[in-house]
């Protein structure tokens, strides 16, 4: 009876939190959309009449065009060279028992604990001396230390999850040790790749602290050309903008559904 | 290669069949020669040298953590030895990887690719070692037919059962055509019943491919009803090799009586024909004279009749169990305590403490030879 009485509160609690749960994390994002496609001048909920003015006003926008075609770019550089040196490391880390192994693994993660702006103040001044500062190069560097952590993270712990027999019954089959790697090894840690992937993607392109930081008049991201813009000005283009983004995101996550289901990636 | 011509039956293997003739002077398919393995203080497998012949099926049984895997994974070539070599077919291999050793292995898990068919697993080391792709597929399908899972081609791994996974990993690790087949535990994932019915398949598939297999267990009943010859293993070293009946009946060691099958042993001397141990039991023995070690298995002591020969003995039940088939009884005869194993005719079971009358066939008394610097 009592048992039952319990379980009936949570079973209620449940369905009043959830609702709220998803309303919250789904509402700011519902009321910029919604803003977008006001026919007025000033970004206000809810919007005065429909439009797509601000959409034509943000495609033909240099600025955020650029900026937009820039973070792209950025991030997918970004990505590819921290899922190579990611991958490279998980897999030193996860086979070898080198000295320092613990300091190494340490050292990959630690860009997650260090505040981004300590991180970026140092970039600016380490990259001063290098010489790299102010160039594509420098932004670069900085993305990639910041994706590490997540492709580190997510591939040592799909390596520690691997069963090495696998690899073990390949080679007894005659394959050599990249045959295996390339039949065996990445085919099955192929969902970790493509989810640190999609990680290491989504933090290169939404950073906005060290972007700032290192970021220069040929290379403003997109975070940052939104945050400069809404230093002077307040008008629906954001939204529009922002709606952009928003429909990229999911067509990201839609590809990364169809070609590995997204349970795997979670 | 030995797959070049292969005229005969989908299951036939070629040249064993000719081969068997003169198999005891071929050369082995598989030589260790002093092998150890150590990992820092540890010694998993010390000074061990043995032969496969070509065609038997050789097991190597001990407890577990006595350096059996580790052998059959220093055969394969995943654990590098300390010292030694090992020679497959005549050729030292010590220094070669896994994948240029002529070995088929089947693991304790299988080991299956989940991620590929059923047809793709056992096609993958075809493709390695170049294999056209006509000629793999009339090899899986030749492969899939000897395991009678052919209409499993398409499946994945985890849509299997057990014993169909064991089958498959039999199958791939059979493609190959390799001097060796290495099981390492292939039961121990299986449950009681399923374990008894594979091992009988497994023997006949193993007869019918006539290959070469080193098998690895640490289950005496599976070790004796499959090998034709078993290699007891303890603390990394040999402590016998024979032949089942060999190893059950005339056991070269303590430790392989007490580890094959049940048994009761007695501490005495011998003189004169006659053991009395060390609290006053006399048994017959023709042996040496002087302190000795002797074995008695359980199914050599009956229960007195009145045809009964000379050796009988007075005894109390200390223990009484009943197992369906036969009963084992523990009788307390003097000091010492005897093991019997007979079946008693309904409601004639002795209970715990009953007096009983006991013999033992003279034939079942055994004496082991006294360990190296212990006489």
């Amino acid at each position: 009876m009592r048992i039952d009485a319990i379980d009936m509160g949570m079973k209620i609690a449940g369905a009043i939190v959830r609702p709220l749960v998803y309303v919250t994390l789904c509402l700011p994002a519902a009321i910029v959309v919604v803003t977008s496609f006001t026919a007025g001048e000033s970004l206000r909920f809810p919007p005065e009449g429909f439009s797509l003015r601000w959409y034509q006003a943000a495609i033909t926008s240099e600025p955020f065009m650029n900026a937009l075609w820039s973070s792209t770019r950025l991030a997918f550089i970004a990505t590819v060279l921290s899922l190579t040196i990611g991958l490279a490391s998980s897999f030193a880390i996860d086979r070898f028992r080198f000295r320092g192994r613990e300091a190494f693994r340490t050292l990959t993660l630690s860009p997650l604990v260090v505040p981004m702006v300590v991180l970026g103040l140092a970039l600016l001044q380490f990259l001063s001396w290098m010489q790299l500062n102010q160039t594509f190069t420098g932004l670069l560097i900085g993305h990639v230390l910041i994706t590490l952590p997540y492709v580190v993270r997510t591939l040592t712990a799909s390596f520690v999850l691997f069963d090495r027999t696998l690899e073990q019954a390949a080679m007894n089959l005659r394959a050599p040790p990249w045959r295996v790697l390339r039949r065996i090894t990445l085919p099955l840690i192929g969902p970790a790749l493509v989810s640190a992937s999609v990680f290491s993607f989504v933090t290169s392109f939404g950073n906005i602290t060290l972007s700032v930081f290192l970021g220069f008049a040929g290379e403003t991201t997109l975070p940052v050309q939104i945050f400069t813009y809404v230093e002077h000005g307040y008008d629906p283009i954001l939204a529009a903008v922002s709606t952009i983004v928003i429909l990229v995101t999911l067509i990201v996550i839609a590809i990364v559904e169809k070609l590995v289901g997204m349970e795997t990636v979670a | 290669m030995r797959d070049a011509n292969l005229k005969a039956g989908p299951a036939d293997f070629g040249d064993k069949r000719t081969l068997s003739a003169d198999s005891h002077t071929a050369i082995p398919v598989v030589s260790l020669r002093g092998i150890s393995k150590t990992y820092g203080d540890f010694t998993a497998v010390e000074n061990l040298s043995l032969d496969v012949r070509r065609g038997e099926l050789l097991c190597l049984l001990g407890p577990s953590g006595c350096g059996k895997t580790t052998t059959l994974r220093m055969v394969a070539g995943f654990v590098e030895p300390t010292a030694g070599s090992v020679f497959i077919s005549g050729r030292d291999v010590t220094a070669l990887p896994p994948y240029r050793r002529d070995t088929g292995m089947v693991f304790q898990s299988y080991a299956l690719f989940p991620h590929m068919t059923v047809g793709a697993n056992i096609s993958f080391g075809l493709e390695n070692i170049g294999i056209p792709k006509a000629e793999r597929a009339r090899r899986v399908e030749e492969m899939l037919t000897l395991v009678e899972l052919t209409e499993l081609t398409h499946r994945y791994p985890r849509e299997l059962s057990g014993g169909q996974q064991q089958r498959v990993a039999l199958a791939r690790a059979l493609a190959l055509r390799p001097a060796v087949l290495l099981l390492d535990e292939p039961f121990s994932n299986l449950d009681a019943q399923l374990r008894v019915r594979l091992r009988d398949e497994l023997r006949l598939l193993i007869d019918r491919v006539e290959i070469t297999t080193l098998f690895v267990t640490h289950d005496q009943e599976e070790a004796l009803m499959l090998s034709d010859r078993i290699v007891v293993i303890n603390c990394g070293k040999i402590e016998q090799i024979g032949t089942p009946e060999d190893i059950y009946e005339r056991p070269a060691s303590r430790f392989v009586a007490e580890f094959i099958g049940s048994c009761s042993i007695l501490e005495g001397v011998v003189s004169a024909g006659i053991f009395v141990s060390s609290s006053g039991l006399t048994l017959p023995l023709n042996g040496a004279a002087g302190q000795t070690t002797i074995v008695v298995r359980p199914e050599y002591i009956k229960p007195a009749t009145a045809s009964s020969g000379p050796n009988r003995l007075n005894g109390r039940v200390a223990s009484s169990n009943y197992y369906g088939a036969m009963s084992r009884l523990r009788v307390a005869i003097e000091g010492d305590a005897l093991l019997m194993e007979c079946h008693f005719p309904p409601g004639t079971r002795p209970a715990v403490g009953d007096a009983i009358e006991i013999e033992i066939d003279p034939a079942g008394i055994r004496a082991i030879p006294a360990p190296p610097g212990n006489a």
